[in-house]
């Protein structure tokens, strides 16, 4: 029931809705979150069987830096949906600030995550901790996603420049990746740095 | 006839003369001999020569000459049929590059795959063969040396990793560039699933045991998992691409009459 006074959007009819991106993009997303499960349950399965041993690892993790780079990551993504819709409104040059806004968000948090690698090791934490192997993994392989993120991006922002190239399907699908990266960041930062 | 056969121009004809047909009978030959060879390499790696799912590699010296002497009968009979067969190797690389050169992404890419495979094969394929045969063929050597052999064959195996990750790097970038939709683009993500567990898989020389082992859940069981579904979908794409050649798909290279 509608509120007097208020309005509602009108459902668009069922021709225009479609799927943001592409269907190949949303092979690799969820295909890609099936094989992180994958690792995820066997770091639980790890776990579960030395747990004392992992938590004792853990506290060595600066949880400080786990929150910054998480606050980094899911402004990154707000700047990422905010670059879809300004795509959509047609206002190319916002778009194109907002993945770059995206993109050096991305960059910064690597930057981060450098800092945190070497101050693990120099610690002497390394991957022949039973804790920290997962640790250099996970992140390790979220590090690799989060680099072909940025590139792709890069490939949405140069498509941008080019009048021909302004197509909202490059700039969704670029983002649905960015989101996705997102989205692993915050369940390894639960598993990693809060799960005790 | 091949795609490089040239039909010979009629001496003072007005036109070039145009290849018959693009090489559909080969290609459907070599696609068959590629699924045939993947599967006695499936048999004789696997089933035979038990090298996959790996032996432990957290044993001693003497565990190891045990394991060779338990299963010496079929090392020898996979491997040396894996090894008179070893051709099929780049007759699988073949197939491969022959549809990345139809790809409008350029055919650098191609050569650069069947190059990087082909270079991959000898640590990836042929050390493993030859470090096993040596060890169940020469049963007297020292524990020892049978220790080194089986570390050898299974790190070579399972860790020559980046002639690999190059030949899948250059096969996602020619999916992704090409316009020709030779091969679909999400079959260039499912490619990107693979450098990333042989990156992963690199783990496998720091541990003796675990997920990172060569025996390791992460480093070997979810990248077989990946492998294979890249292999079953290989298989299909190519079966698909090769169905799509009739006698005007146009022949790689131009008759030597009309260059």
């Amino acid at each position: 029931m509608t509120a007097p006074g208020t309005t509602t959007r009108p459902r668009p009819p069922a021709r225009e809705r479609r799927l943001p991106g592409d269907a190949d993009m949303w092979v690799m997303i969820l295909g890609d979150l099936f094989f992180f499960g994958c690792y995820f349950v066997t770091y639980m399965v790890f776990r579960a069987m030395s747990a004392g041993r992992f938590t004792a690892s853990q506290r060595h993790l600066d949880i400080d830096i786990g929150v910054t780079n998480t606050v980094v990551l899911l402004t990154s993504s707000l700047f990422a949906a905010l670059a879809v819709l300004a795509v959509r409104e047609g206002a190319w040059r916002r778009a194109r600030r907002l993945l770059w806004a995206t993109g050096a968000c991305g960059v910064l948090f690597a930057l981060i995550k450098a800092y945190e690698w070497h101050t693990e090791i120099s610690r002497g934490h390394t991957i022949h901790d039973g804790f920290f192997g997962f640790y250099f993994v996970l992140t390790g392989v979220h590090l690799v996603h989060l680099a072909l993120g940025v590139l792709v991006l890069g490939v949405a922002v140069r498509e941008l420049r080019s009048p021909r190239g302004r197509r909202p399907t490059i700039v969704e699908q670029s983002v649905l990746f960015w989101h996705m990266v997102d989205l692993l960041w915050v369940v390894i930062f639960a598993l990693l740095y809060l799960m005790r | 006839m091949t795609d490089t056969d040239a039909a010979p121009a009629e001496e003072g004809a007005a036109e070039p003369a145009k290849p018959k047909r693009a090489g559909k009978r080969e290609v459907w030959l070599v696609y068959w001999a590629f699924t045939v060879f993947y599967t006695a390499l499936s048999v004789g790696i696997c089933l035979l020569g038990r090298a996959t799912p790996p032996p432990r590699p957290d044993v001693t010296g003497l565990q190891a000459a045990a394991w060779f002497d338990e299963h010496h009968l079929g090392i020898q009979i996979g491997f040396v049929f894996l090894l008179v067969i070893a051709g099929g190797a780049a007759i699988s690389n073949g197939i491969i590059g022959y549809f990345m050169k139809r790809m409008s992404s350029g055919k650098a890419l191609a050569y650069a795959y069947i190059a990087a495979m082909g270079v991959g094969a000898v640590p990836g394929f042929q050390v493993l063969l030859v470090c096993w045969l040596t060890a169940t063929f020469r049963p007297d050597r020292s524990p020892d040396i049978l220790y080194l052999l089986y570390d050898l064959g299974m790190l070579s195996y399972n860790g020559s990793l980046g002639c690999f990750t190059a030949a899948y790097t250059v096969l996602a970038i020619a999916v992704f560039y090409d316009r020709n939709r030779i091969f679909p683009k999400w079959f260039g993500y499912v490619t990107v699933w693979q450098i990333v567990t042989e990156i992963v898989a690199s783990q496998m020389w720091l541990h003796h045991s675990g997920a990172f082992a060569w025996n390791g859940m992460i480093t070997l069981y979810i990248a077989i998992v990946i492998f294979g579904l890249w292999v079953a979908c290989l298989l299909v794409l190519l079966r698909k691409a090769a169905g799509r050649e009739t006698g005007h798909t146009p022949a790689l290279y131009e008759a030597e009459g009309t260059r």
